[in-house]
């Protein structure tokens, strides 16, 4: 290219950005004339500015040194350490990375964290803090995470210790609630090992829930004794804090469990470790951070001056007896705090005891501790006592041999970040669209079982498939959807073979940490599936437990047909329209009747059914009788399906009425599978609907964290917040949730509802004729269309709505709560009631917004109304 | 070693502007020293921070190195200007040595199938960038040399309009072109 002709593109390219995007194309073609390379030249230059980003903005310098930090986290991965083969990376965290690792000579998995070189500036330093490692190495605690060795690799220090194969407790909060006596049983154990420390003088100092791991069968280990110390020794807590400062929120701060004389910058002593344990505490039973602010300093001056809400305005039933330990653990004068764990501790055992009977407990508890019975503890709490006089003598004897060998020693060390990873659509480039079952059911299957697998964290399926059939960017949508990988794919179909080629993207610099091409037939599919499965995970986790291989390996069906039509059944059912539902129905009756045993297809089928009705408007006696049954076979084939749990629930609580029999469904899905999105969703609003609003809240939010970009999620939450009351609330959310998706009608729909309790009855009529116009199938808006217009005294535009679905209602189903909306708008009462008996009558779901929504309020002092709340179980 | 203090670094740079060749480098292993201190807080604060980091980074670690402000204001453009070009000399020098470690060391790459991961990366590629900011040179110097002094000087718009004594709304779109031409020159790769 010359100067001149650079020249000519620059000042076409320049013009053509003012051009709106879709005329653009028009403008070159009339710019350009016959010279198409000039044209593709300018074309092509449009193209990379959309793909450009933040290309260059961040600065050379910050290139430089972001290149320079990536190539350090993989140093180590495959090398061979003394007798420690490095297996993967579990995480890399302020304090360095963290890798799992094989001690070939004892054969068992082991952590080993890198201290980065930087802590290590000074000789002094070092020393000090393997001084300290090694102090605590000597409470032997069975909360306290067994250290086995400090070595020295490359200049940087190495703590090696026992590999806890749970999850941090920063995850465990993140699935369903804890219960009461769950949430105390865990601070009993984080307050036994804080007692055994500062027995022996160590203050752990960065008390938080990220140090906190949980074994699948209960036991809590604490990570990271004495290391804490040391990093504010070397300045690394200061250039910490500084980071809160500059970005606020960015951050999950340690600054939450900070105590008041921490965040002071004055001296600390083991009642530091207290508060942090009450802030957990507090997190544990609210889900919520007793101080909070939008900026670090916000933060800093709630801990400092701001009393913390009681526990019970944010969960109900909360005992007495917790709210003053919590509130003593957070006692801003120290001297007024607990003077020692262990009477922490005795207080909390106390309340423990008289917890048991709680009935959620035997859902929130992991395995092992749900069968902790009061026997059991008093029997471990002997052995603790018996441990602590031993932990006595053998800490002299430790201190001792301290000084003279290094390596018999223990203390902490963290899984320091969580992984996390999403599944991008995988792309169908079989040439036919009909395959795209095939494409989207593989990539659904893997996020489904990698979400099996403790320690990762799987996008849900609806934050994921918004990119689908699109060039994506790993990083962007890495940073887009909080994921530290990307799993990306292409599936070929030709004839009877199947081509897959994956590669697993590092989130954070782009590059490909795995890539791996499969050639197999068709009759092979659910091998591949399995084997796909295993190899991703097995690049993510070195070595897995052996539960780990079965859940991973867990066939729901040996036949291929059966898994093929399952597939095709979940693509239709997807589309979320009457007539691709009814497809997906026929599919998932193909596939049980190949696999009459095939659980998951019974709850597919379920699912179906349910949606013919909610979204579908189909007759609900016709359909959800059916639904039941499915989900009732899947439960009967694997009870251990939390499909199955979440599909059964959501029937009887919107067809049976049985609020609490529900509610176990519900929960024990949620114990099967914290993270399901669905299930947090359809929970939220049981919860909501019997008036558990703050519940109902923390449900639904939890679904949007799992999945944000779902709209479904937001406009749910805009209801529960409208249940609750916090109509203006509802309205900011509901409103970014239409900006991710302006034609989404649900969104609008709650948006007019929200209008409506306001009693801004024209802005409803805007939006709800806006709902109207992009729902195809359902009545909804139009009934609340009409109870606006009567409202605002249109009467005749009201009653032109309502003749529009009792003339719907001749040919199809209309839902009679809909209707008698509108009667009741027009002060026809005696209407109203006939229709709403019609709902009760023929099952409506809807009819469980009876009491909470606020629209029939005029009818409280019926005793009509009464009568038909307590038929439907009120 | 002590930090580098920016009377110091403004003073090497200075000198070298003037011709002295030994200034140049005592310089490097100052702005070596102030990477790796970059890269450690990046590591130090987790990978994710980055995006929301840099910007306030690339400034602090400018302020931090160079002291603009006691250059004189006769010479304070041509010190931007050389100041900007040494930071690319430095940074491109350091970016081709570890390209080469890399090359000279095992082989990293595993089997894979390259179109699968033909995306781009967002952060530049500091050896590709440099060739390919030669290559615009070529086309059009004064683009070359707004990316020069705001990605590797790290000036704002206005400084870079008073180096290269133009309108700051030309800078702009020299910029946004040539910033748009880099990223397509790299991704073609």
């Amino acid at each position: 290219m010359t100067p001149e002709r650079w020249d000519q593109v620059g000042k076409l390219y320049r013009t053509a950005r003012e051009v709106r995007p879709d005329q653009r194309a028009a403008f070159l073609k009339k710019a350009c004339g016959d010279d198409t390379p000039l044209r593709r030249e300018v074309e092509s230059l449009l193209e990379a500015e959309a793909k450009a980003g933040d290309f260059l903005a961040a600065g050379a310098i910050s290139d430089a040194a972001k290149a320079l930090a990536d190539e350090k986290p993989r140093s180590l991965v495959g090398r061979q350490l003394g007798h420690y083969q490095v297996r993967s990376l579990l995480g890399v965290g302020g304090m360095g990375e963290v890798y799992l690792a094989q001690d070939t000579q004892l054969n068992r998995g082991v952590a080993i964290k890198l201290i980065p070189a930087h802590l290590m500036a000074d000789a002094e330093s070092v020393r000090r803090f393997r001084q300290e490692a090694l102090a605590a190495s000597a409470l032997n605690h069975p909360n306290i995470i067994t250290l086995h060795e400090i070595g020295e690799q490359e200049g940087r220090a190495l703590i090696v210790t026992e590999f806890v194969d749970g999850v941090t407790l920063r995850r465990r909060m993140r699935g369903a609630r804890l219960s009461l006596a769950g949430a105390v049983d865990i601070a009993l154990q984080i307050a036994s090992a804080l007692n055994a420390a500062h027995d022996a003088g160590i203050i752990h100092r960065d008390i938080k829930p990220e140090n906190v791991m949980i074994r699948p069968d209960g036991l809590v280990k604490v990570l990271d004794f004495g290391i804490a110390k040391y990093a504010d020794r070397t300045g690394w807590r200061t250039s910490r804090e500084a980071m809160v400062q500059t970005t606020p929120g960015a951050v999950i701060g340690t600054l939450d469990y900070m105590s008041p004389e921490q965040a002071r910058g004055l001296p600390v002593d083991a009642r530091t470790d207290i508060w942090s344990l009450g802030v957990i505490l507090y997190e544990m039973v609210t889900r919520r951070l007793p101080f909070t602010g939008t900026t670090g300093s916000d933060r800093i001056a709630a801990i400092l001056g701001r009393e913390p809400e009681l526990l019970g305005k944010r969960r109900d039933k909360v005992p007495q007896e917790l709210e003053k330990i919590v509130r003593r653990a957070l006692a801003k004068n120290r001297d007024e705090r607990y003077a020692r764990a262990s009477i922490l501790a005795d207080d909390l055992r106390k309340l423990r005891g008289a917890l048991t009977e709680e009935p959620a407990q035997r859902f929130a508890l992991p395995m092992a501790a749900r069968n902790f019975s009061s026997s059991s503890l008093r029997r471990a709490v002997t052995i603790f006592v018996v441990a602590l006089i031993t932990i006595a003598a053998l800490l002299v004897y430790f201190r001792h041999r301290a000084t003279v060998s290094e390596t018999a020693s223990r203390s902490g060390t963290s899984l320091a970040s969580i992984d996390s990873l999403a599944v991008l659509p995988f792309a169908n480039e079989s040439g036919n669209s009909e395959l795209d079952y095939l494409s989207d059911g593989m990539t659904e299957s893997l996020i489904s079982s990698l979400s099996q697998l403790p320690h990762l964290s799987v996008k849900a399926r609806s934050s994921v498939f918004r990119y689908r059939g699109k060039e994506n960017e790993a990083q962007q949508v890495a940073t887009a959807l909080s994921v530290q990988a990307i799993l990306s794919g292409r599936v070929v179909q030709q004839g009877t073979n199947l081509a897959v080629y994956l590669s697993l993207v590092d989130g954070r610099n782009g590059n490909q940490l795995w890539g791996e091409q499969y050639n197999r037939k068709l009759a092979d599919l659910l091998a591949l599936q399995n084997e796909i499965t295993r190899d991703v995970s097995r690049k993510l986790r070195a070595r897995l437990s052996g539960i780990d291989e079965q859940r991973l390996a867990k066939h729901y069906t040996e036949s291929v047909e059966a898994y093929q039509a399952y597939l095709k059944g979940r693509y239709h059912v997807l589309k979320n329209t009457r007539t691709e539902v009814q497809n997906g129905v026929s599919y998932f009756r193909q596939a049980t009747d190949s696999d009459p045993s095939y659980a998951l297809a019974y709850a597919g089928l379920a699912e179906a059914y349910r949606l013919l009705v909610l979204s579908g408007e189909m007759r609900p006696t016709d359909f959800l009788p059916l639904a039941k049954a499915a989900a009732q076979k899947a439960v009967e084939i694997d009870d251990r399906l939390a499909e199955a749990h979440a599909a059964l629930g959501f029937i009887i609580f919107w067809y049976d009425w049985d609020w609490n029999a529900a509610e176990n469904q519900f929960r024990r899905s949620l114990e099967l599978d914290p993270d399901s999105e669905d299930a947090h969703h359809d929970y939220a609003q049981l919860l909501s609907y019997s008036g558990r609003h703050a519940e109902a809240l923390d449900e639904i939010r939890r679904a949007r964290e799992l999945a944000p970009l779902n709209v479904r999620n937001g406009a749910i939450e805009g209801a529960v917040l409208i249940n609750a009351g916090r109509d203006d609330e509802a309205l900011v959310r509901l409103r970014e949730t239409q900006k991710l998706d302006p034609n989404y009608w649900f969104a609008r729909f709650y948006t007019g509802s929200a209008y409506i309790e306001k009693g801004m009855y024209a802005e409803a009529v805007t939006e709800l004729r806006k709902a109207r116009e992009s729902s195809d199938v359902s009545s909804r808006p139009t009934s609340l269309l009409g109870f606006a217009l009567a409202k605002l005294g249109r009467v005749a535009e009201a009653q032109t709505e309502l003749k529009g679905l009792l003339k719907l209602s001749q040919r199809r189903y209309v839902s009679p709560y809909s209707i008698a909306e509108v009667y009741n708008a027009l002060g026809e009462r005696a209407e109203t009631f006939a229709w709403l008996e019609r709902g009760y009558q023929q099952r409506e779901p809807r009819m469980v917004f009876l009491k909470i929504d606020r629209k029939w309020n005029n009818l409280h002092g019926d005793s009509r109304f009464q009568d038909l709340l307590q038929r439907i179980g009120f | 070693m002590a930090a580098a203090s920016p009377e110091e670094v403004t003073g090497l740079l200075l000198a070298w502007s003037e011709g002295d060749q030994t200034a140049f480098d005592k310089l490097v292993p100052l702005v070596y020293q102030e990477l790796h201190r970059i890269a450690h807080s990046y590591i130090s604060r987790g990978h994710r921070g980055y995006t929301l980091q840099t910007t306030a980074l690339v400034h602090e670690s400018y302020l931090r190195l160079i002291d603009a402000k006691s250059v004189r204001w006769e010479n304070r453009a041509h010190f931007l200007a050389v100041a900007a070009k040494s930071m690319r000399h430095i940074l491109v020098d350091l970016a081709r040595a570890r390209h080469n470690l890399k090359r000279g060391g095992r082989a990293q790459r595993v089997s894979l199938d390259e179109a699968l991961v033909a995306t781009p990366q967002r952060s530049a590629d500091l050896l590709a960038l440099d060739e390919a900011l030669g290559r615009l040179a070529t086309l059009n110097p004064r683009q070359s040399q707004v990316v020069e002094l705001r990605y590797f000087g790290g000036l704002t718009e206005e400084e870079v309009a008073e180096v290269l004594k133009v309108s700051p709304r030309t800078v702009r779109s020299d910029w946004s072109l040539a910033r748009v031409w880099l990223y397509r020159e790299l991704s073609k790769e």
